[in-house]
């Protein structure tokens, strides 16, 4: 249970260990699909498939996945130069 | 040339600067990864082969410049190539000169291009006559750039020794997709393993998440504390000769004019022995920074384009660190393009010159506007709504269909497999360009192998 809500950080930046798994999973569907879906006897139709399916892929993922980051604006007290 | 083609040209250019306009401002994504398997798919994609030159050049030079905005910014580094100004980023970050510095990284990268390509293009017409004979000897010069990327990275022996093994085991898996019927004789997948040592490290660290130990050290507390600095005022000028100082610009200069030689050795190593060196005589740290971040700009540009101008026109084998990794589908990329068959031999001079041109001229003057202006909004925008999951997904995903669509099911794994050994070594220190180099060679060096 605990696991879910691990976080770790790769590749320079933190991620949730469950909406990783979300998201590669999510993704990968999109992706296959979109590719089987693809007149199978055309190369590129069935590469172009894939990376729309890719593509939505990353759009769902995106809106169900919030970014593990703390956005801090720092207000410029420091000295300015022109 | 008609109108329509130019058009392509002009729209794949347009594509490229979007889509590497946004990976460029996510941190922590590698150039080689974000950089080969689009423009495989580009290649694939059937399109013209002068249009694919004019995006991948739009491609380098964005990522290029958008790559050091985070760095700059909010002291992640974009990619590979823009760690060596994380130091003097985040000095000038804390004297509250982050505006300054995003001004003159700019300026920087602009000389840079702007210097590199006619030298860059000059010195591919003068090697030209030679390409022919080093093209003969393409499978032993494969073999010798394994050894010398070897011998100048920083763990020598360890990269000679992962040479021979790693060769067979790219043969191993030809041999097997071969002798299952799973692909004809005549096909030798390269691709996606490319692809496979492209995604080895990351592999490799979603691997270890599955082990117990090795997750404990990965894990992260809290959520990822990312600081944008205010928006001093750096003045509003886009005219590079004002951003710089004489000596900045000087400096730029001739850093971009030197890195064009030495182009078969790797960009981030001569963005660091170039940049350090011609920046560190002076005093003043502030000064010293800055400087430093407007070589280094140059320098980033130079030495890529030059690494894949060069062997492009010149060679047409990929014998340089860049035309072998970002820029190997542009050489070798089945059914398109094989050794004997690519870029260098489909283009003519004048349609290099002109793709190189287009793709640079159009990628710089809006990458060099936009993050002129809208640096902060679009780092705001990419921190706040893209999650790192997403890209992390996207990726193996692209992975995943790419390796499927080369020999079927049983590759996902083949190139799980080659991710697994890839990313161990190169997370023990071996280069990808000394992996890439043992791809190329592995026929010949597995044909001299069994004759002994």
């Amino acid at each position: 249970m605990e696991k879910k809500y691990t976080m770790v950080e790769i590749w320079g930046d933190v991620i949730r260990i469950k909406d990783l798994i979300v998201s590669v999973a999510i993704s990968s569907i999109f992706t296959m699909a979109a590719y089987f879906l693809a007149p199978s006897n055309n190369r590129v139709r069935e590469l172009f498939y894939g990376l729309l399916g890719a593509v939505l892929g990353f759009i769902v993922t995106n809106v169900l996945i919030k970014p593990k980051r703390v956005i801090v604006f720092e207000e410029n007290l420091k000295g300015n130069k022109g | 040339m008609d109108g329509l083609l130019i058009l392509k040209m002009v729209l794949a250019a347009l594509g490229a600067v979007v889509l590497y306009t946004f990976i460029g401002f996510i941190p922590g994504t590698d150039e080689t990864s974000v950089l080969m398997p689009i423009t495989l798919t580009v290649v694939l994609s059937g399109l013209e082969p002068i249009v694919v030159l004019t995006f991948f050049i739009a491609a380098i030079v964005t990522l290029n410049l958008t790559n050091a905005i985070p760095t700059v910014l909010v002291g992640l580094p974009g990619g590979v190539m823009s760690s060596p100004m994380m130091e003097y980023s985040l000095f000038l970050k804390d004297k509250g000169l982050s505006a300054l510095a995003i001004k003159k990284m700019a300026a920087g990268s602009l000389i840079g291009t702007v210097v590199s390509i006619p030298v860059a293009l000059l010195l591919a017409h003068i090697l030209a006559p030679y390409g022919k004979n080093i093209q003969a000897f393409a499978p032993v010069m494969f073999f010798i750039g394994a050894i010398f990327l070897s011998l100048i990275g920083k763990n020598k022996i360890l990269s000679l020794f992962s040479i021979i093994p790693l060769s067979i085991l790219f043969m191993a898996l030809r041999h097997l997709y071969w002798g299952t019927g799973v692909v004809p004789r005549d096909t030798n997948i390269t691709t996606s393993f490319f692809l496979g040592i492209t995604i080895g490290p990351l592999i490799v660290s979603l691997l270890s998440l599955l082990n117990r130990k090795s997750l404990e050290t990965m894990k992260a507390e809290s959520y990822k504390r990312v600081v944008i600095p205010g928006r001093s005022i750096a003045g509003s000028t886009l005219n590079p000769f004002k951003i710089l100082k004489k000596s900045e610009m000087g400096k730029s200069f001739l850093a971009a004019f030197i890195a064009n030689f030495p182009f078969v050795l790797s960009p981030v190593g001569l963005t660091v022995l170039l940049g350090e060196g011609i920046s560190s005589r002076e005093k003043d740290a502030v000064k010293k920074a800055e400087t430093a971040i407007a070589v280094m700009g140059a320098l980033i540009q130079a030495t890529y384009l030059s690494g894949i101008i060069i062997p492009l026109i010149a060679l047409g084998i990929p014998l340089s660190p860049v035309s072998i990794g970002p820029g190997s589908a542009l050489f070798n990329a089945p059914p398109v393009f094989t050794v004997d068959k690519n870029l260098h031999h489909v283009l003519e001079s004048w349609q290099f010159v002109f793709a190189i041109l287009l793709g640079a001229i159009i990628a710089l003057a809006i990458t060099y506007y936009v993050t002129n202006r809208f640096a902060w909004e679009i780092s705001t925008f990419v921190l706040k709504k893209i999650p790192h999951e997403s890209i992390i997904g996207l990726f193996i995903s692209l992975i995943l269909l790419l390796s499927y669509m080369d020999a079927g099911l049983i590759n996902v794994f083949g190139v799980l497999l080659i991710g697994i050994a890839c990313g161990t070594l190169n997370k023990l220190g071996v280069s990808y360009g000394v992996q890439f180099m043992s791809l190329y060679a592995a026929p010949w060096i597995v044909e001299k192998l069994i004759s002994f």
